[in-house]
């Protein structure tokens, strides 16, 4: 039966990936994506990685989707096709890479072979020693803070910086827009979505820090926390308005969080050296080493979700801030029959 | 039973095919949003029996957040069908 599930599943990617790249329509293209990921964290899990298919689930098809939806309301519904250039060059180049890369996986050693590379390095050690390290159960969290703490920084770092780059091509002012505050509208349109909304929110800011703070035992932990924290607050955003969900968190505080993220970061680290040990080794937080392991995790994991969730929101907030004041160009094919192929 | 939830784990696999198929063909956004909606419940019932096949309770987290995040992605897309953008009141 495993075997059918997976077919089944790989089945589809193709579909949607072939249905991407024959459709014109880019907001169809964003749904297919959307599509694909959840799929794809179905195939993770299956291969009974349930950490990945959390990242996947709450990054490609959460995040992701509506991050794509606030592009394409900057730019258009429609993509031009290219005309006038030969084809021909950049299918031969497209097959070759292909051929090569297929040729490559001839190599490889079977899924799941125990004596794979992969498995004969440095995995045994990190799954025989985690226990008596570290004392939690989850071995990726303890992977991803403790044992590749270095590795995990880096990409906290990368985080950062893509935000910077957000931040410096599209909207980074002098001062930070101000917090407009208006009496509470009352609930006069979609009053079921909002009603829904309000109880939906509390329920996911909750989810996410469950995923946050129990991730040592089950599987999530800083990245995807951040992702579905931030997606609580866009939600918000979405059904109350830009303006309220300012109130929510001030763009002032809300510019010096990623930043702060990766200060808790890199402060634990500076810590652990001042106490006398190397740079993110925890042992000296606390007398009993696994004790500090669990506490240096818990530090990292929360400078993690810190900088992850308030750069899912910068971007977000950037995208829909950007021709606030401009009025819409009125080309009608936003309506809802707008979308033939 | 493990063989039953595999069995409905395909066949819901099976079913999903006609949604992409709605998703890709249109013709209305409407049809693509909802395909996309109904795919996402269909993933999230496929985890469940996934986790109850691998006896892994730990992925019913994992369909927790396509259930809590299913909502925001339909809100986002019909928001951006409504409006023709992503942001602000619904009266703006």
């Amino acid at each position: 039966m495993d075997t059918v599930v997976d077919i089944l599943l790989l089945a589809f990617l193709a579909v949607c990936a072939i249905a991407i790249l024959r459709l014109r329509d880019l907001f169809a293209m964003a749904m297919m994506f959307g599509l694909f990921s959840l799929i794809t964290a179905g195939l993770f899990t299956t291969m009974d990685a349930p950490d990945v298919a959390f990242t996947e689930a709450a990054v490609g098809a959460g995040i992701s989707t509506i991050l794509m939806l606030a592009t394409l309301a900057q730019t258009a519904r429609r993509e031009q096709p290219v005309t006038g250039r030969s084809k021909l060059l950049p299918l031969l180049v497209v097959w070759v890479t292909g051929a090569v890369l297929i040729y490559g996986t001839v190599d490889l050693p079977a899924f799941g072979d125990p004596s794979a590379p992969v498995h004969t390095h440095v995995a045994p050690y990190y799954l025989q020693q985690s226990t008596a390290d570290i004392g939690i159960p989850n071995v990726v969290a303890s992977i991803l803070a403790s044992y590749r703490g270095y590795d995990t920084l880096g990409e906290v770092v990368v985080v950062f910086a893509a935000v910077v780059g957000v931040l410096a091509l599209l909207g980074l002012r002098a001062r930070p827009p101000r917090v407009v505050r208006r009496p509470v509208r009352r609930l006069d349109q979609h009053a079921v979505l909002k009603v829904i909304a309000k109880l939906v929110v509390p329920v996911i800011l909750l989810f996410a820090l469950y995923v946050q703070f129990h991730g040592e035992y089950s599987p999530g932990g800083g990245f995807q926390a951040g992702v579905i924290f931030a997606a609580a607050i866009i939600l918000f955003a979405l059904v109350f308005g830009l303006d309220e969900a300012r109130q929510v968190i001030p763009p002032r505080v809300l510019q010096r969080l990623p930043a702060a993220g990766v200060l808790i970061f890199g402060g634990t680290g500076l810590l652990t050296m001042l106490l006398g040990g190397n740079y993110l080794d925890y042992d000296m937080l606390r007398e009993s080493p696994q004790k500090a392991q669990q506490m240096g995790i818990i530090m990292v994991e929360i400078g993690v979700g810190v900088t992850v969730a308030s750069v899912m929101l910068l971007i977000y907030f950037t995208f829909a801030e950007r021709g606030r004041h401009r009025r819409p160009d009125g080309n009608g094919d936003d309506g809802p029959g707008g979308a033939a192929e | 039973m493990t063989a039953f939830f595999w069995g409905l784990a395909t066949f819901l696999l099976v079913n999903a095919f006609a949604c992409l198929w709605r998703a890709w063909r249109g013709p209305t956004v409407v049809d693509r949003i909802l395909a996309t909606n109904v795919v996402n419940s269909k993933a999230l019932v496929v985890l469940v029996l996934l986790g109850l096949a691998f006896e892994r309770s730990l992925l019913l987290d994992v369909a927790l957040v396509y259930g809590l995040l299913n909502f925001g992605i339909t809100i986002a897309a019909s928001r951006f069908l409504e409006t023709g953008r992503i942001r602000g009141s619904w009266q703006s």
